[in-house]
């Protein structure tokens, strides 16, 4: 009885705010991008609307932006701090198990394999979707940058660039879409109902079904042993200079990024054209 | 007895023989019992030089005949019926023998009097005169024989052979006082069809052959108080020749317009006319505006709502009106040749008809008067001409473009890829201008349209030196919106081409990238999503089943 009841630890309070922001900025995204990938479709005019017309759902999707690459700068802070000064497991890492538990679990459906995969502390789909994050996360910062400072791009890069940029930014943006929409609903919402990262704890019946080797690990009590605390704060002394140093450094290349160039002028002017011209005529 | 007079047979006999002379004297003719009037008695005194009437206004009235005029008049002996001097004086007591005393006091009178004599036969008199007939004080109006004569009564055609002689006899003068000298100079030119009453009848209104009568003859022009002065000649050909004469429409026959059917206006178009109010030749032109809105009401309308009928409203005296674009009187299609259309929008706007007959669009109308091409009402309007500087206009202005250049029939003709609008609002500006259009019509956006690259009068194909956007001239064109736009970012444009291996290709290859490797790893997802389910489903019902006792 007790068992069933018991809750393992998953998401620290940390982990939980990055998740909520990432809600907040992909769902503010999607929804202020995908009506201006398709503005002729009635939905799409109707969600432009709402947001007060074409250029207020971009100023909004663009501070979205800049949530989400602010909470990718702090996502990759406390990345590093994990991994040097923490040294974590590399539990997030994709290896060749990973393919094989995917293949199992598929087979299992499919009536070839007799049981699922056990899995660790991440399992193959959930790595799937953290590093589709990462690699979406890249590809539409990397693309945006170019769509919101074309002139820069074209600088350095040929100016087809642009278009290119724009066409992936929208083929990304709809792949991140239907993989969150088919992937994650099913997985933490349909499948079972998820709450570990509202909670940040996972019933004994969801460990035991997605991350059999991870709870087992935690009852056979093989945590690794903690580093010594002297060592904890050495490294700290060396991560946290450089971090704020690079962090300082992303923050203005991201303030860079939001003000780079004025594109174009605010206002087309107006050219005043004598209008009354009767052709000379000689009397 | 006669009282104490006592009758004697002799006596009696006397003055019977008396008597018998006395009539056989005084009317010796009369033989026959058929004629009616004792012409002879008549004759027999009233002979060229007979006595003068005094009246008791003094005047003198000769009481001779001119017994030869007579003779000659159209009622002598070119009459087809002899007249006898009773015939018109008859039927009062006063023409008999001993002839009563004339009561007319004064001579005027005494020709009235004599008109009643004329409507014995003329009966038609009411009709007749009418010019005059239509004078408010009677006083001073001619009578028949103020025209016609006495007894020399002169025939209506030996009349209109000299109208204006007989006209002359009252009005030696014919000094208008609004156009002067105009009545001189018609009267100078009245035709053989033509007379005095041709403008001066009794008709209830002014007709078109009065009007017609003036305004063929007058050569002259009107002075306005402004000192500028306007034709006062209309010919009556133009008209005939215009699309108002008679024309057969779609094979229905329209009749001729009238003059009074524009000019219907009795207070300002009646005649006599009324002293113009206009003192410029524009105010006249402006003043005869709403002439056309009766026949033309919506279009007069449309026009009112224009932007030369809002320009005028406000005083802008220059402005368009019917006329100054269609004319007046020789009024043709105004799109035939379409040529014309510019032509007429150049009698104001010159500079712009220049630039346009340089483009594309203009050389091809002026050259071989191409159907196609755009003239000025194309995208500007007709009547309801908008304001081309307006948020509205700007937005609309791609499916202006777009209308012809993505027609691929029409655009076949020439060659021209029909993919330019839909490339357009696929693209960022496109995308944006659309969505202004559709959502905040009134808003100004600093998206480019069409003619902001392209130009707006003097556009010229797209592979021209000249052209604003040939490869050559496009970062120019880019600055205008971005100035700091470098050598590459022209390119970043697709030239209104769909991505494809020749044009942009990695555009094309980005895209086919995203075309397979969406549907693959969706397609991958679901499978895994769908078999789970279905496992789950299974393994779950088995479950139940085992734990069931």
């Amino acid at each position: 009885m007790s068992q069933h009841q018991q809750t393992y630890h998953r998401f620290s309070i940390g982990q939980r705010v990055e998740h909520g922001l990432l809600i907040l900025s992909f769902t503010v995204l999607t929804i202020t991008g995908l009506p201006q990938m398709y503005p002729d479709h009635m939905w799409g005019d109707l969600m432009i609307q709402a947001f007060g017309g074409i250029e207020s759902t971009r100023v909004i999707h663009r501070i979205a932006a800049i949530l989400l690459m602010i909470e990718t700068i702090y996502h990759g802070g406390v990345i590093t701090y994990k991994l040097f000064v923490q040294r974590v497991r590399l539990t997030m890492m994709p290896s060749w198990q990973d393919v094989k538990d995917g293949f199992q679990s598929l087979g299992y459906n499919l009536w070839l394999a007799k049981t699922p995969p056990k899995m660790g502390r991440y399992n193959f789909g959930e790595k799937l979707e953290y590093w589709a994050v990462i690699w979406g996360t890249v590809i539409m910062i990397i693309t945006g940058f170019m769509l919101w400072n074309p002139i820069a791009t074209t600088n350095l890069l040929p100016g087809q660039a642009i278009p290119a940029a724009k066409a992936a930014h929208g083929g990304e943006a709809l792949l991140a879409v239907l993989s969150i929409v088919i992937w994650h609903m099913y997985h933490v919402h349909i499948r079972m109902f998820n709450r570990s990262m509202f909670t940040g704890r996972l019933s004994r019946h969801a460990m035991e079904e997605e991350h059999a080797l991870e709870l087992a690990e935690i009852e056979s009590g093989q945590a690794p042993p903690p580093t010594p605390a002297v060592e904890v704060r050495r490294r700290q002394w060396i991560f946290y200079p450089v971090a704020v140093v690079i962090t300082a450094v992303l923050l203005v290349g991201l303030y860079l990024f939001v003000t780079f160039e004025q594109t174009a002028i605010t206002t087309v002017p107006r050219q005043d054209v004598e209008v009354f011209v009767p052709p000379a005529r000689s009397p | 007895v006669i009282g104490s007079y006592r009758l004697r047979p002799t006596w009696g006999l006397f003055m019977a023989l008396s008597l018998a002379l006395l009539w056989f004297c005084v009317v010796p003719e009369r033989v026959d019992a058929s004629v009616p009037a004792p012409d002879s008695a008549c004759k027999l005194c009233h002979v060229g030089n007979a006595k003068e009437l005094v009246l008791p206004s003094g005047e003198t009235l000769s009481l001779g005949v001119g017994l030869e005029e007579l003779q000659q008049s159209v009622h002598g002996m070119h009459a087809t019926e002899q007249v006898y001097c009773v015939d018109c004086h008859a039927g009062r007591r006063r023409y008999r023998f001993p002839h009563e005393a004339n009561p007319a006091q004064n001579l005027q009178e005494f020709r009235a009097n004599i008109a009643q004599n004329c409507e014995q036969c003329h009966v038609s008199g009411a009709v007749h005169n009418p010019g005059h007939l239509q004078v408010e004080d009677k006083t001073g109006i001619p009578t028949c024989a103020d025209c016609h004569g006495g007894h020399a009564v002169a025939s209506s055609k030996a009349m209109a052979a000299d109208p204006v002689g007989t006209c002359q006899s009252c009005h030696q003068t014919f000094e208008d006082p609004h156009v002067g000298d105009v009545h001189a100079e018609v009267v100078m030119n009245l035709g053989s069809e033509q007379s005095c009453e041709t403008c001066h009848s009794a008709l209830p209104q002014a007709e078109d052959t009065q009007c017609k009568a003036c305004h063929s003859l007058l050569t002259s022009q009107l002075t306005l108080i402004s000192g500028q002065k306007v034709d006062l000649h209309v010919n009556p050909d133009v008209i005939a020749g215009s699309v108002h004469g008679e024309r057969q429409v779609q094979g229905q026959l329209y009749q001729a317009l009238q003059c009074t059917d524009c000019h219907r206006d009795q207070g300002r178009y009646g005649f006599p006319h009324p002293e113009l109010t206009a003192e410029t030749a524009r105010e006249l032109t402006i003043d005869m505006e709403n002439l056309c809105q009766e026949c033309h009401q919506e279009i007069f309308q449309r026009q009112a709502d224009g932007i030369h009928g809002i320009a005028l409203e406000e005083g802008e005296v220059n402005s368009a009106t019917c006329a100054d674009c269609h004319g007046n009187h020789d009024i043709q299609d105004p799109d035939e040749p379409r040529a014309r259309v510019s032509h007429t929008c150049a009698e104001c706007h010159s500079t712009i008809q220049e630039q346009y007959t340089s483009s594309v669009h203009g050389a091809a109308l002026e050259g071989e008067n191409n159907p196609d091409v755009p003239v000025c009402t194309d995208c500007h309007g007709v009547h309801d001409i908008g304001d081309p500087t307006t948020a509205e206009f700007r937005l609309k202005s791609p499916q202006l473009c777009g209308d012809c250049h993505a027609n691929e029939q029409m655009m076949a003709k020439y060659g021209i890829s029909t993919d330019v609008f839909d490339t357009y609002v696929a693209d960022f500006h496109g995308t944006t201008v659309r969505l202004f259009e559709k959502q905040a019509p009134d808003q100004q956006t600093n998206k480019a349209v069409c003619y902001d690259c392209h130009g707006v009068h003097n556009i010229l194909p797209a592979n021209d030196t000249h052209s604003q956007v040939i490869k050559e001239n496009l970062l120019v064109t880019c600055q205008q919106c971005h100035p700091d736009a470098n050598a590459n970012f022209p390119a970043s444009w697709t030239s209104h081409f769909k991505p494809s291996m020749e044009h942009n290709p990695v555009v094309y290859l980005v895209n086919l990238f995203y075309q397979i490797l969406i549907p693959v790893l969706v397609g991958g997802f679901a499978l895994y999503v769908g078999t789970d389910v279905l496992r789950r489903w299974w393994d779950r019902i088995r479950r139940r089943k085992s734990s069931l006792p």
